[in-house]
């Protein structure tokens, strides 16, 4: 488990590289990549589809993500792209490849469409994970508000 | 008649926001930047409507006798420099909550459109960190990890002389998904490294859509839903390109009678 999540802080770290992402921020970005790595693998070793798994990692990254952006102030984009990108099933689209050309229709049609699936799952948890967000600072400023109104 | 200080307001806005879009922003981000920096120098009517490949800005004074200005500002590739879209964030609050002159804000502008990413050395170094700790994680050995780090390397280097050649986004992830793969095909058959998979999952690993597949979703979420489908294309493609690569190079090794697996 130490070494799943010493090895996505450091191909995160890669990542960060790459994109540029600014120097004060490379380790908590890495550190949100490996989070979200870690649930997945812990997840999947648990006995849950990798769809699910996907899913709960992306959702532990866009949440350590909307942390770390509210404490550092800084968009939480920094901390989302490269934490996402460990969880993109890179593995599931290669071997739909390899199903492809074994010229296994079954085992393409099942890969491929679990491949799609785990992207979707991205998505959808971080549109889920936001949605939940915004509402939630929206909430808090209403009863905010409607309590200044009594108090005054 | 435009005044001169609109248009001042207008180039700075565009810049801005150019910057942004180029740098891989969502677009929501950039047209809240466009109308904040417009609105902090009080001009009442500003309308912005922004697209990977393009941004449209309208601004009206609104007094009964001033005429409507717009202009569109066409943007032409992008990479990814987060570094860019973070120095813009705390611009445009410093912009909008300071009095900052516009002149002085052009020239912050010119700074950071002169950020550069970091050296080439480092970003090799990046992308071999990736797929080599990659090609680990899928259940590889010692021996994996030095030839991913090799190919990851190699790859990236390809990839950096194909944007260099203004190679389109298709042809760029084909070639280099397909020269990884062979360069891990080729390093099996010499004997070093023991998993193949893990060496080929790691080096391709570099090349996925994840910041245009998060940013697409983003931009959906937001009502973008030009942006968002394009976004969602591009991802597609990229993805189908890296496919391609990768089953083309392991088919074609085959037919010229190298052993797969």
């Amino acid at each position: 488990m130490i070494w799943a999540f010493l090895f996505a802080f450091c191909s995160t770290v890669g990542f960060c590289i790459l994109f540029h992402v600014p120097k004060k921020h490379i380790a908590s970005a890495s550190f949100v990549g490996a989070c979200g790595w870690l649930t997945y693998t812990d997840f999947i070793t648990s006995g849950s589809g990798s769809v699910l798994a996907c899913f709960a990692g992306s959702c532990v990254v866009a949440l350590i993500s909307d942390l770390f952006s509210r404490t550092f102030k800084e968009a939480a984009t920094i901390f989302i792209i490269p934490g996402i990108l460990p969880l993109v099933p890179g593995a599931n689209m290669y071997y739909t490849m390899l199903a492809i050309l074994e010229g296994n229709v079954e085992r393409t049609a099942s890969v491929g469409t679990e491949t799609i699936l785990m992207a979707g799952s991205i998505a959808v948890a971080l549109l889920v994970v936001s949605s939940v967000i915004k509402l939630m600072a929206l909430l808090e400023r209403k009863i905010m508000s409607s309590f200044r109104k009594e108090i005054s | 008649m435009i005044n001169q200080m609109q248009k001042k307001v207008l180039i700075l806005a565009l810049r801005a926001g150019e910057l942004m879009m180029k740098s891989g922003a969502e677009i929501y981000r950039v047209e809240d930047t466009i109308t904040r920096i417009c609105k902090a120098c009080r001009i009442p009517f500003v309308e912005v409507f922004a697209t990977p490949t393009g941004i449209f800005l309208s601004l009206d004074e609104g007094s009964e006798d001033s005429d409507m200005h717009t202009f569109i500002k066409r943007i032409k590739g992008s990479s990814i420099d987060l570094e860019k879209i973070s120095r813009i964030n705390h611009f445009s609050r410093e912009f909008t909550s300071t009095d900052l002159s516009i002149d002085s804000g052009l020239t912050i502008l010119k700074d950071i459109s002169n950020i550069k990413p970091y050296p080439l050395l480092l970003r090799i170094f990046g992308a071999a960190l990736v797929s080599s700790f990659f090609a680990l994680i899928f259940q590889g050995s010692y021996k994996d990890f030095f030839c991913a780090f090799f190919i990851g390397a190699c790859s990236y280097m390809l990839s950096v002389l194909l944007d260099k050649l203004e190679t389109n986004l298709f042809i760029r992830g084909f070639c280099c998904c397909a020269a990884a793969t062979f360069l891990a095909l080729g390093l099996f058959s010499t004997g070093l490294g023991s998993n193949l998979s893990s060496v080929i999952i790691g080096s391709i690993m570099i090349f996925l859509p994840g910041v245009a597949l998060t940013n697409a979703v983003r931009d959906t979420l937001a009502g973008d839903m030009l942006s968002g489908a394009s976004k969602g294309i591009e991802a597609v493609i990229i993805a189908v390109s890296i496919a391609s690569g990768v089953g083309v190079a392991i088919k074609f090794w085959t037919i010229l009678g190298g052993a797969f697996q």
